[in-house]
């Protein structure tokens, strides 16, 4: 079970959390080509390394937050910060 | 010299019983399954993974196509990642008329595979039950029934009482929490030996010539003309690939891994719409058997079923977050062992013995990435999600179509990365959320 | 083999005045307390416990421990009990597991003289011909199936589970364990220990030195003295990330077994070590014992292992063991001695005779060979921390490497030193595991944004100054120069794992996955190191250049039951939910929540409505309260419509699209006041669109200034529907005008309704009349419904459930999310594409919806069968003709009762979608049927006059 760490509920088990994926910014609706807007919907980095991305603390504050983890050794990297950028499509 | 040597070799013997007879009387060895070879430098085609995707497709490469001077590259050894982790279910019920068709070939191919190969990978066609909970997953499973039937797949739902006729172990009354509602039945799904397949191919492809090479590392894909760095990216070609044993030239380089798709592709310079995440598996100690089919439950997340050694084998659905750890967690064991004591009470005395994990490349729509890419030469069998073992067969046949000839089959037009830049996506999200 | 009950031992750990009675395959035995089941079985002299797997040869005790392999027993209803370790009960009904007709006499027996065709993976090499044959091939293989029995009949007994906290948990309870937890302890952490064995005290509990003795006495009045909470009987099974601990108590005192949860902030893994078996022919005959059973037999349980004994031993354990046979009266014919070049080559002898057959050809007659040939480190919790352990030849076993820094070993597993060295290595990681553990607290603490303020800085990481443990030097002892069982559970012999190599599968997984071997049920514990070491032989290599296999969790097996616990998946219900279970209430499932389906005639609820009126409790309805004076912008950006002009007092319908532009979500919206708006959402996606506010909120929109709170359950919800519903109305509210000018389609007012204040309604018309969607504050609901019933009596109100107004909401055509549209269905197929503005600056989904606008996309449309009594299926499928070519399906369908017709929606190919359309439509059975599309989505009034009056 990992520990993740809110930023305002301190470490709790992931299981109180839900995953909100690779952080990734938002490109301009209005002036987006399909193919940037879509390597938004779909594309990822997908890293076997530091990955910054998106929690959400359900059970808990009920605010999104992104950190740094290695998704290959699942170690966080300090610190939390609050409301990054959107992680897709639902 | 040795891979001459290698490519001339004399048929190795066949496995039959009255081989086994023979051997065992006189106290013979059996050859290698498959030969050690040098790494050459240059082959017509390089296929990267040597699990049973890439094993299917260096095969079908060879078998259909003649092409011999293949080599399979694999990291570790052969069926090392998910081929060995999975639980190796195969059906063909799927929710759209691509997936049917699709699925339907690779059972057929499933069907044929202990002849064609001359090894028994134990296909047991014992019938597979997908529970429906709700009204809305009844509809679902007769939304499915219906479109195999008309891709001429057999399946059908039931309801509670026959349910309990196919398996007497679970609890079709209405006192659980998910109380089964009825299942689509498919009697011709059921679980193959996986390990038998992975070597079952190699064996084959080893006979026409092609090379497996184990513990060689991809650590490059060597391209020219493409709009990246290095030559790589859209359109440009590949060249061949680097490896920890040496740079080897190939017109022709095949992505058949899963896990590391990602990172193998971003060698080429082609990004993929995959994340990867862990999926866990477990497995009971052997009792007498008593579970007849394949059973599976999508609302609670878990499939089960018992090997001939009497063990049962669960699975779930992937680990939610990222990840490229295959360690495992607790919280799955535990929701697993809920469900299924929800579906079958009386096991709760069954003690779980062992669980792990293998790495999946989960695709926004559930449905594989397969054919060309941006970069000439540079083609990919990734994105497998949850579902690759049962599809192995015709990924290889299709894959190795599409290499050989340069055109995509019709089987895996839907499943085009090109369907990613124009928005058409494969609609089998509803159904495969625990697809198994 | 003989054995036998002797006289008391010191060590014991029998009550000889506690007689327990039991049986054993149906005949009756007796033992003492303090016995486990194969000592009481010993103890009466039987020999044969269990059938080997595949040639069903009779197999003895081998370890007498949890882990040998020989002693699975079945006990009642509990299948693989592990009768080396299960304490003996009173009335117990033992049986074995892979035995027919009985252990003594097996059939199956006959498959040893077939061994040589019988390789480890000869199934995959036959019987592929004839494939029809197959099934039944598989049949017979499956009866070879080992194991025991499971009575379907067994309850799930609920098990309640434990969470903990503890700053250091110590797994396993020997001396270095004990010192580890009692040093810890004392430099003030908080400590579990955990013994897998029935009491603490490792390997000191069955050696008969005084010293050792001594030592036992004076640890256990410690951990008497101490804060540590010692569990016994229970085994830390497996370590995950970050240090959570699952622990299995198997003597709790009510369940059969207990899941312990724990978040250790160091973990002391001190398991000892696990004797391992040789290999050689004939080496799991019933009388081969190791070391430790010998030791264990004799001094726990005062049980004579055999009459006349040859020993090999290669080190201090065989050595004792020598001793401790000599004490019960064993007579030694020799000790054969592996430090100095001494083997054994093989066994020969019948029945009770264990002959040991020495290197140079000679046989000794015996009835018992104890064998002590070197140990197996259990590695597995380091291994679970990413430790990948590293082979010494030396000490002819693994040690560990390099562990995190909150995992540390002691004890055996961390090396070798006489009793008084491993207990200061074990209190100096004791110290080292507090000062660590300390150290965590402090850093989980201080990262807390809003903990209490923490004293001090962060301690610094302590370092590891312990003095290490010294290797002793021990033979590799692996095999013999012959043949023997590695994989007893299995029946894998070092043979099998040879020829496995020689065919190619010559690294540790392949040949484990082809062979089995280790897959058995003591998953290695026995086995791993002299499977490596076979492979190693064969690849000519050393066990180092061949390495090892990842063991992995649960290092002891645990039961489904005690990791199912309780089922925490509550079941949701109204306020009035008493009243519909009082009212003859059909219930249906949906999600969490049970609902009304209906309480009778469903044909009849709805006839009820369009012609009096209705009551339905809608309470499952999503409902998120949103307050702030950006609440329009985030409207606008959510919904794919307009919403900035929308008035206070006014409702409007919206429809969501996620980033890809598929429908997400709809409902209703209504402003409550300036700053003030209510949102209404499917039941279903009450939790996720709330997220998904959240997240646009406070990711993409953190200057807004919107609050979000979701008061679904804070509600009751009632939606009073029928062409009487004013007249109802009027006679439950106060202080709100009904009437149709002043309260009009689609605006919402807040009222006084039954004496309850605080309610708020809208008019909305899902069921497509006149009606009211009044929101109730949740604890009045049930009031307010009793309200609304006595007051229409005479209006003729009635209840219906969510089988009517599904059926009226199709006969007015509005379609369902999730049902209607599904994970690819974007908003333009819905049919309310002109809802879609894309001259808004920017919304959810905007530009693919307005792609979407140049596609030509499946629509969602309303199809009435030509045969009016035919009701399609819901899923049925629209086809071309009498081809298989889909063309489309039936995705909603019910038989009108206000029609007298069946009528439907569906999803069709875009050039269908015209009203007047021909279709043919797939049922169930086979036969194809004709439809036609109608023009609009509404069966019934779709002009919607009756919703508007």
């Amino acid at each position: 079970m990992l520990l993740v760490l809110c930023p305002n509920c301190g470490p709790r088990n992931s299981t109180d959390l839900r995953y909100g994926g690779e952080s990734h910014a938002r490109p301009d609706p209005n002036t987006a080509s399909p193919a940037e807007w879509r390597a938004y919907l779909y594309l990822r980095d997908n890293p076997a390394g530091w990955l910054r991305e998106n929690w959400y603390c359900a059970s808990g504050c009920r605010r999104w937050f992104s950190i740094e983890r290695n998704t290959a050794t699942n170690e966080f990297r300090d610190p939390p910060l609050p409301g990054d950028k959107r992680g897709g499509a639902a | 010299m040795a891979g001459l040597a290698g490519r001339l070799r004399k048929r190795p013997p066949k496995y039959s019983a009255a081989a086994l007879a023979w051997k065992g009387l006189r106290g013979q060895s059996w050859p290698r399954v498959w030969r050690d070879c040098d790494l050459q430098r240059s082959y017509d085609a390089v296929v990267i993974g040597g699990g049973v995707h890439g094993l299917a497709t260096a095969y079908y490469l060879a078998r259909n196509h003649g092409m011999t001077n293949v080599a399979v590259l694999d990291k570790a050894y052969l069926g090392s990642g998910g081929s060995g982790r999975n639980t190796a279910i195969v059906r063909s019920n799927y929710l759209t008329p691509e997936g049917v068709a699709f699925y339907d070939r690779s059972v057929h191919l499933y069907e044929q595979m202990a002849v064609e190969l001359n090894i028994n990978v134990m296909f047991s066609q014992r019938g597979h039950l997908t529970l429906a909970h709700s009204d809305a997953s009844l509809r679902t499973m007769h939304w499915r029934a219906e479109v195999n039937k008309l891709g001429g797949v057999n399946s059908s739902v039931i309801g509670p009482d026959e349910i309990k006729k196919e398996c007497p172990s679970l609890d079709t009354s209405d006192h659980p929490r998910y109380p089964i509602h009825g299942a689509l039945y498919h009697p011709p799904g059921g679980v193959v030996r996986h390990d038998a397949v992975v070597w079952g191919y190699a064996r084959a492809a080893d006979h026409m010539g092609v090379e497996m090479h184990q513990k060689t590392e991809v650590t490059d894909i060597l391209c020219e003309g493409g709009d990246g760095p290095d030559g790589k990216g859209a359109g440009g070609r590949v060249t061949g690939v680097r490896t920890n044993r040496g740079d080897i030239s190939s017109p022709i380089v095949i992505n058949c891994t899963a896990g590391w798709a990602s990172l193998i592709s971003t060698m080429a310079g082609v990004r993929l719409p995959i994340t990867t995440h862990p999926l866990q598996a477990a497995v009971t100690e052997p009792v007498k058997m008593f579970l007849p089919t394949v059973v599976v439950s999508g609302s609670l997340h878990v499939y089960v079923s018992q090997t001939d050694r009497g063990e049962l084998v669960f699975g779930a659905s992937v680990d939610p977050y990222a990840n490229y750890s295959v360690r495992g967690s607790l919280e799955f064991t535990e929701g697993l062992a809920g469900h299924v004591l929800e579906l079958m009470p009386g096991v709760s005395r069954m003690r779980i013995l062992r669980q792990w994990s293998g790495l999946c490349d989960m695709t926004p729509d559930y449905s594989p990435v397969m054919g060309f890419t941006p970069v000439d030469g540079f083609l990919v069998d990734v994105g497998w999600g949850t579902y690759g073992f049962k599809a192995a067969p015709v990924s290889g046949e299709q894959m190795a179509e599409a290499a050989a000839t340069g055109r995509t089959p019709k089987l895996i037009e839907a499943f085009a990365l090109s369907r990613f830049d124009n928005g058409e996506l494969v609609g089998e999200k509803g159904a495969a959320s625990v697809g198994h | 083999m003989t054995m036998s009950r002797q006289g008391v031992q010191p060590t014991e750990v029998i009550d000889r005045a506690a007689k327990l009675r039991f049986r054993w395959n149906g005949k009756r035995f007796s033992g003492f307390e303090g016995d486990t089941i194969a000592s009481a079985l010993a103890a009466s002299g039987e020999q044969i416990f269990s059938r080997s797997m595949k040639y069903h040869r009779p197999r003895g005790i081998l370890t007498a421990d949890y882990w040998d392999p020989n002693l699975m027993v079945q006990v009642g209803d509990d299948p693989n009990v592990r009768a080396g370790h299960r304490l003996l009960e009173s009335g117990m009904d033992v049986r074995s597991q892979n035995a027919w007709p009985s252990l003594n006499r097996d059939i199956k027996a006959a498959n040893g003289l077939l061994g040589r065709f019988l390789t480890a993976g000869f199934y995959y090499k036959t019987f592929m011909r004839p494939q029809w044959l197959w099934p039944t091939y598989e049949r017979v293989l499956a009866t070879f199936a080992p194991g025991g029995k499971i009575d379907l009949d067994t309850p799930h007994a609920y098990h309640d589970k434990r969470y903990t906290h503890p700053d250091v948990v110590v797994a396993g309870a020997g001396p270095a364990g004990i010192e580890a937890a009692l040093a810890a302890s004392s430099a003030g952490a908080s400590v579990m220990l955990v013994s897998h064995e029935h009491s603490v005290g490792g390997h000191l509990r069955y050696s008969s030195a005084a010293a050792d003795q001594a030592a036992l006495a004076e640890l256990r009045t410690a951990l008497d003295a101490s804060d540590v909470e010692v569990l016994t009987d229970s085994t830390v099974t497996g370590r995950y990330e970050d240090n959570w601990l699952g622990i299995v108590q198997r003597n709790h005192p009510i369940a059969v077994e207990r899941l312990i949860k724990a978040r250790a902030k160091t973990l002391v893994a001190a398991p000892g070590l696990i004797e391992r078996p040789y290999v050689f022919e004939g080496n799991d005959r019933p009388g081969v014992i190791t070391s430790g059973a010998a030791r264990r037999l004799v001094n726990l349980w005062g049980v004579k292992p055999g009459e006349r004994a040859v020993v090999f031993s290669a080190n201090a354990e065989g050595d004792a063991a020598v001793a401790d046979l000599e004490r019960v009266g064993t007579e030694i014919a020799a000790v054969i001695d592996g430090r100095t070049g001494g083997s054994i080559s093989s066994t020969r002898g019948s029945s009770r005779a264990v002959d040991a057959v020495v290197a140079d050809g000679a046989s000794i007659g015996a009835d018992l060979l104890v064998v002590a040939a070197g140990w197996t480190a259990p590695t597995s919790l380091l291994n679970m921390a990413g430790d990948r352990p590293v082979y010494d030849p030396a000490a002819a076993r693994f040690f560990p490497s390099d562990p995190p820094s909150n995992v540390l070993a002691t004890g055996g597993l961390a090396g070798d030193a006489d009793l008084d060295g491993l207990r200061q290595h074990g209190a100096a990681t004791g110290r080292l595991a507090a000062a660590r553990a300390a150290a965590v607290r402090h850093r989980l603490q201080s990262r807390t944004a809003r903990a209490l303020p923490v004293d001090g800085d962060e301690p610094a990481p302590a370092p590891d100054e312990r003095a290490p443990l010294g290797r002793d030097p021990h033979p590799e002892l692996y095999r013999a120069d012959t043949h023997g069982m590695v994989d007893m559970s299995e029946d894998i012999s070092s043979k099998d794992l040879v020829a496995a190599a020689h065919e190619g599968y010559d690294s540790v997984e392949l040949a484990k996955r082809y062979t089995t071997a280790t897959m058995g049920p003591s998953q290695g514990k026995l086995e791993t190191v002299n499977t490596v070491a076979a492979i190693a032989e064969a690849r000519g290599e050393t066990i180092s250049q061949v390495g090892t296999t990842v063991w992995r969790p649960p290092y002891a097996p645990l039961t489904l039951g005690a990791l199912a616990g309780r089922m925490f998946e509550p079941v949701r219900v109204s306020s009035i939910h008493p009243w519909h279970e009082a009212n003859n209430v059909s219930i249906i499932q949906a999600g969490q929540w049970l609902r009304p389906d209906h309480y009778g005639d469903p044909a009849a609820e709805v006839r009820n409505v369009r012609r009096n009126v209705g009551l339905i409790d809608v309470t499952p309805l999503g409902k998120l309260d949103l307050r702030g004076p950006d609440v329009g912008k985030l409207l606008s950006l959510l919904y794919v419509n307009k919403w900035m002009k929308l008035g206070v007092g006014r409702v409007r319908y919206g429809m969501m699209c996620a980033e890809d532009g598929v429908v997400l979500d709809d409902g209703v919206t209504g402003r409550l006041g300036e700053d003030h708006y209510m949102m209404s959402t499917t039941s279903s996606g009450a939790g996720g669109v709330w997220e998904w506010v959240e997240n646009w909120l406070q990711t993409e929109r953190p200057d807004w200034q919107v609050h979000v709170t979701p008061v679904t359950t804070a509600y009751a919800s009632i939606n009073v529907a029928g062409p009487k519903s004013r007249e109802l109305m009027s006679r439950v509210c106060e202080g709100v005008d009904l009437d149709a000018e002043a309260f009009p389609y689609m605006t919402v007012h807040q009222a006084t309704v039954a004496g309850v204040a605080g309610c708020f309604m809208w008019r909305i018309g899902f069921t497509g009349e006149l009606s009211f969607e009044l929101h109730v504050p949740a604890g009045h609901g049930l009031h307010v419904w009793e309200a609304l019933m006595d007051s229409g009596s005479d209006l003729g109100v009635a209840p219906f459930g969510l089988e009517g107004q599904r059926i009226m909401r199709l006969e007015k055509g509005h379609f369902i999310v999730g049902q209607d549209t599904d994970g690819l269905t974007l908003g333009p197929s819905t049919g309310l594409g002109s809802l879609i503005k894309l001259d808004k600056d920017d919304f959810a989904g905007k530009p693919e919806l307005a792609w979407a606008a140049d596609r030509s996309l499946p629509m969602v449309v309303a199809i009435q069968p030509d045969d009016p009594d035919v009701v399609p299926e819901e899923a049925a499928q629209i086809v071309r003709g009498d081809t298989n070519e889909i063309l489309g399906r039936i995705t909603s369908s019910r038989y009108s009762p206000t029609l007298n017709r069946s009528i439907c929606l569906g999803q069709v190919e875009p050039d269908l979608a015209v009203g007047g359309t021909k279709l043919t439509v797939l049922l169930e059975s086979g036969e194809r049927i004709g439809a036609t599309v109608i023009d609009h989505h509404a069966h019934f009034d779709p002009a919607g006059e009756r919703l508007r009056g």
